[in-house]
């Protein structure tokens, strides 16, 4: 069970890597269509990616609603196992 | 300019030849393809046996206006096309051009627009053959790459849709980065049609004024090791505007 602070230096540190992104515009408000640029095809290698590193089968459709870093955030959070 | 190479026979032909298309498809999807699934239990086989019967269809489209002269084509390195887990990238400037592809590649798999598996007319044939929709993206990502890791050869028109004579050929990244995830090889088709005919912002009766020519050029293999060392979002952006570079310069798309 990782803290939600673990999970954001991790969502983050992957953000960076994946989409060569600046630091600090990674943060728990930015939007991923408008500030960070990711789109569809880009959150399916995000997903993977995190879906990897947290050793969780996640569906698609549990990302539907998530707009912003923070809802990814607790999307995870509740995603773990309890 | 003037209407040669017998434009009204042409004409009649062409309208001819998209009824009778309708009508195999419609007939292939809605009799043959069921009775395949009855007596093919096995998912594999019947996927396989739906696609053969569904490209010997193409085929015979193709050969049929040939032969009647209403079209002439030429398919160059056709055989370099239909390896295991080969994805075929090719561009879209006419509404037919799949089936020059799936009729002489029938083995393949193909991303299909989400429409029609809806649509009434091909829905039947597009699930019996296991084609891929389109939308939405995850699945569609997570499809293509199963298929190509299961050795099937996988045929994707990076545009999308056809292109619209005169504008430039956009592209969606999605064909790179199914490349980039599971692709053993990847090889451009490059597809001309002089007089440009059956476009995108054209009605099928707007027939040239001669008989159109498809040119159907298959590539080099494109080396995916180059791309390969640096996360997948950063190399397949590479490879897209590779790929678009390459489709932009071989193919002038023109009004």
């Amino acid at each position: 069970m990782k803290s939600r602070e673990e999970i954001f230096q991790t969502v983050r540190t992957a953000l960076i890597e994946l989409f060569e992104l600046e630091a600090p515009i990674v943060v728990p408000e930015a939007r991923f269509d408008d500030d960070l640029e990711i789109d569809s095809i880009d959150a399916v290698d995000l997903i993977d990616h995190l879906s990897r590193i947290f050793d969780r089968r996640v569906s698609p459709r549990d990302f539907r609603s998530v707009r912003t870093v923070q809802d990814l955030i607790d999307t995870i959070e509740r995603l773990q196992p309890q | 300019m003037k209407r040669t190479d017998f434009y009204w026979l042409r004409l009649v032909g062409t309208g001819l030849w998209f009824l009778v298309f309708g009508l195999v498809t419609f007939v292939l999807g809605f009799m043959v393809l069921p009775l395949i699934r009855l007596v093919t239990p096995n998912r594999q086989r019947r996927m396989l046996r739906s696609r053969a019967v569904l490209g010997a269809g193409m085929r015979s489209f193709i050969h049929g206006v040939s032969d009647l002269r209403f079209i002439e084509y030429e398919f160059i390195g056709r055989e370099k096309l239909g390896r295991p887990g080969q994805l075929i990238v090719a561009n879209h400037p006419t509404l037919i051009d799949v089936c020059f592809l799936l009729g002489f590649v029938p083995t393949a798999s193909c991303i299909v627009k989400a429409g029609h598996f809806r649509n009434l007319i091909t829905r039947g044939a597009v699930i019996g053959a296991a084609y891929i929709p389109n939308a939405p993206t995850e699945e569609m990502i997570h499809a293509a790459e199963a298929a190509l890791q299961a050795g099937e050869t996988l045929l994707m028109f990076p545009e999308g849709t056809r292109t619209v004579p005169g504008r430039p050929l956009t592209m969606q990244r999605g064909a790179a980065n199914v490349a980039l995830r599971a692709a053993r090889v990847l090889t451009p088709v490059y597809i001309s049609c002089e007089p440009s005919t059956l476009s995108k912002n054209l009605p099928w009766y707007r027939i040239p004024p001669s008989r159109p020519k498809w040119t159907l050029r298959v590539g080099d293999d494109i080396d995916l090791a180059a791309y390969r060392g640096v996360p997948l979002p950063i190399a397949s952006r590479r490879l897209h505007s590779d790929l678009a570079g390459l489709f932009g310069g071989a193919t002038q798309v023109r009004d």
